[in-house]
C-alpha cells in the first residue's frame, strides 16, 4: 500500500489520497492520470491491469487500488 | 440565409418542437424548451445590458449550459464562457479581460462565482428562467446585429501569460457548421456524443450542430473518458452517431483497450482534431470500427474551429501521418515563407487562412490583433484579411495539407493548446525559481519543468494546480543545480532532454 500511495502522491502531489474515496467518480483522476497510473502500476508490481479491470470502483481510492494490484499479483 | 445562431433554433424549435436538443444523464432539453428559456434568459438580460455587450458565463457539464450561451445572444450580447472546473485564478484572469457587467452562472456554481474577483453582477440562471419573455424588447436588441456580431469570446493560452479572448462572430461560425456539414451529412437522425468542455471551441460542434440538422447531443460525464470500456457502454446506450472528439481524447479508450470490452456499435461518422493522431491508435479504431468515416480536422480558434479535413480512406498503419488535407467550404489556405512570400508545392511554409472564417481579433487586444491578422501580402489591390497560425505546413503534389510542426513553443497537449512560455512565466513568478524550462515530451505526453531555485517541486506542482488548468499542470518537476547553457547564454534544450525517461 505504501509503494502504491508514492505512485498516487508522485504523480498528483495535490491529492490527498488518504481521504479521497471517490478518485474516478468525483473526477478527481483524470483519463491521462489513469492512464499514467495504468502504465506505473503494471511496471512496478509486473502485473497487467486489463481493459476489464478499469471501473471506477477499483480505482476510487487508495484501498481500491492497492487490493486490485494485490489480486493481480497473486494471479 | 442564416445571419445568425438564432435563426437555426427557430427553425429547429418550430420544426422539431419536442424532439430532444441536449440531454446529460436523466436531463434533456428539447428545441422548443431551448427556445423558450432562452428568451426568458435574453429578456432578463437586454433590460440590463445594450446589445454587443459581453456577458461571462460560468457553468459545467449541463444542458443549462447551452441556454446561458444563447440566452445571452438573444439579448444581442455575446457570452464569454468559463468552465466552472478552471482553477479560480484562471476564473479571475479571463474576467479581467472580459471585463463584463453580467455574469451567469448555473446554481450549483454560485459559490463559486462570488468567491471570484468580480465586480459585476451575478445571477444565477434557474433564477431567472421564469422571466416572461419580453418579445419586442428581444426584437430590438438584435435590431441593429448584423452576421457580423460577436457570438462568443473563447480563451486560450496566451504566450505572455494572460489567456487570449478569440472573439468570433455568427458569421464565421455559420461558414464553419455549413462547410463541417457539407462533408458529414448529419440528419435528425444523428446522435452526438460531447467530449469537450463546453467552454473550449471544440464543443461548438456539439452545441451548434444539432440546431443546424436536428440532431441529438449527449453531453457524456467526464469521469466516463476515464475508463474506457464504461464510454463505449455509455456510446451505445444512447445510440451515439458521430463523435467530433479531440485526437488526444480518442487515444484514451485506444490506449486503455477499451474495445477489448465493448465496441461503440452505433458509431458511424467519427471526426477529430485538435492534435495529430498517431497511426497506432486511429489503427485501433479503424480496426474496430471498419464501416465508419475517419474525418481528420486542422485549425486554430482564430480560423473557427477547423479550416481544413481529410477523410481518411487508406488503412492507417504504424507508421501513417495523416494528410491534414483541403480547406473546407468558406476557408482558404496559402503559405508563406519568412518574407511574406509565397511558397511553391512540396516546400515548406507558415499556413495562414483566409475567408469569412477569420475571428474578429483578440478581445480587448489590438496590438496581438493586427500582428495575427495582416493584409494577405500576396494582394497588392483591396483589403484581404489573412491569419497567420504560427504552424508549419506543405502542400503536397496532390493538393492535400501536411502538417509539419510549429513556428514558435506553442503545443497541443490533451487537445488544447499550451504556450510553453506561459508555464514558464508563472513558475518564475514564484518565490524561489529563479530559472525555469518547460519541454514537451511528445511521445509520453508529458510535460517537463525544469527549475533552478529553493522552490521545492512539490510546492511548484501544488501551485500550478492552483491556477492552471489541469493540461497546463506539469507533470514532473525536475530541479537542477544550474540551467545548461548554450555559449549565447540560452538554455541548452536539447541538454535538458537527457531527462526524458
Amino acid at each position: 500500500m505504501n509503494e502504491v500511495l508514492e505512485i498516487l502522491t508522485d504523480l498528483r502531489p495535490d491529492v490527498d489520497f488518504k481521504e479521497e474515496k471517490a478518485l474516478v467518480s468525483d473526477g478527481i483522476l483524470d483519463s491521462i492520470d489513469i492512464i499514467s497510473l495504468v502504465q506505473e502500476l503494471d511496471d512496478e508490481f509486473d502485473i497487467t491491469i486489463k481493459p476489464a479491470d478499469l471501473v471506477p470502483e477499483n480505482f476510487n481510492s487508495l484501498e481500491a487500488i492497492s487490493k486490485l494490484v494485490e489480486r493481480l499479483m497473486e494471479d | 440565409m442564416d445571419t445568425s445562431v438564432l435563426m437555426m433554433l427557430d427553425r429547429a424549435s418550430k420544426n422539431h418542437f419536442d424532439k430532444v436538443a441536449y440531454r446529460n444523464g436523466e436531463e434533456s432539453l428539447t428545441f422548443g424548451e431551448l427556445r423558450k428559456l432562452t428568451k426568458a434568459v435574453g429578456s432578463w438580460i437586454a433590460r440590463k445590458l445594450p446589445p454587443e455587450s459581453p456577458v461571462s458565463v460560468l457553468a459545467g457539464r449541463s444542458v443549462i449550459t447551452p441556454v446561458c450561451y444563447m440566452g445571452a445572444v438573444q439579448a444581442g450580447c455575446f457570452y464569454a464562457p468559463m468552465d466552472s472546473a478552471m482553477p479560480i485564478a484562471r476564473l479571475n484572469q479571463i474576467l479581467k479581460v472580459i471585463n463584463s457587467e453580467i455574469m451567469l452562472v448555473s446554481k450549483d456554481n454560485l459559490e463559486l462565482a462570488n468567491s471570484l474577483e468580480y465586480k459585476g453582477k451575478i445571477v444565477a440562471v434557474e433564477d431567472i428562467l421564469d422571466t416572461e419573455a419580453d418579445e419586442a424588447l428581444l426584437a430590438s436588441a438584435v435590431n441593429n446585429l448584423t452576421e457580423y456580431s460577436p457570438l462568443y469570446a473563447i480563451f486560450t493560452s496566451g504566450s505572455s501569460g494572460v489567456p487570449k479572448g478569440v472573439i468570433t462572430s455568427h458569421h464565421s461560425l455559420l461558414c464553419y457548421l455549413d462547410g463541417l456539414n457539407e462533408v458529414l451529412g448529419l440528419t435528425e437522425e444523428d446522435i452526438l456524443a460531447n467530449q469537450s468542455p463546453l467552454d473550449y471551441i471544440a464543443a461548438v460542434r456539439d452545441i451548434y450542430l444539432p440546431l443546424m440538422t436536428f440532431a441529438e447531443t449527449v453531453i457524456v460525464p467526464k469521469n466516463e473518458f476515464a475508463m474506457g470500456a464504461q464510454l463505449f457502454e455509455t456510446l451505445n446506450k444512447y445510440k451515439v452517431s458521430t463523435i467530433c472528439w479531440s485526437a488526444a481524447g480518442m487515444e484514451v479508450p485506444a490506449k486503455l483497450g477499451a474495445f477489448e470490452e465493448v465496441v461503440p456499435e452505433y458509431l458511424n461518422k467519427i471526426v477529430f482534431s485538435g492534435s495529430v493522431f498517431p497511426g497506432k491508435y486511429l489503427k485501433i479504431w479503424q480496426e474496430n470500427l471498419p464501416k465508419a468515416r475517419f474525418i481528420n480536422q486542422y485549425g486554430p480558434t482564430e480560423a473557427t474551429a477547423s479550416c481544413t479535413y481529410y477523410e481518411v480512406k487508406e488503412k492507417v498503419t504504424e507508421e501513417t501521418v495523416l494528410s491534414i488535407g483541403k480547406p473546407y467550404k468558406h476557408y482558404g489556405i496559402l503559405l508563406l515563407d519568412e518574407e511574406n512570400n509565397a511558397v511553391p508545392e512540396g516546400k515548406e511554409g507558415e499556413i495562414c487562412v483566409k475567408g469569412p472564417c477569420l475571428a474578429l481579433g483578440y478581445y480587448g487586444d489590438a496590438e496581438r490583433t493586427e500582428k495575427s491578422f495582416i493584409q494577405n501580402p500576396l494582394n497588392k489591390n483591396y483589403r484581404e484579411l489573412i491569419y497567420k497560425t504560427g504552424d508549419l505546413g506543405r502542400i503536397e503534389a496532390d493538393g492535400n495539407l501536411t502538417f509539419i510542426g510549429r513556428k514558435d513553443r506553442q503545443i497541443k497537449h490533451m487537445g488544447h493548446r499550451v504556450e510553453l512560455a506561459e508555464l514558464e512565466l508563472t513558475a518564475l513568478a514564484l518565490e524561489g525559481v529563479e530559472e525555469c524550462c518547460v519541454l514537451y515530451h511528445a511521445d509520453k505526453k508529458h510535460l517537463y519543468m525544469f527549475v533552478a531555485g529553493r522552490a521545492e517541486s512539490k510546492d511548484i506542482v501544488l501551485h500550478f494546480r492552483k491556477v492552471m488548468p489541469p493540461f497546463m499542470v506539469p507533470r514532473k518537476v525536475i530541479k537542477l543545480e544550474e540551467m545548461p547553457k548554450l555559449p549565447n547564454g540560452k538554455t541548452d534544450m536539447q541538454k535538458l532532454k537527457i531527462y526524458f525517461k
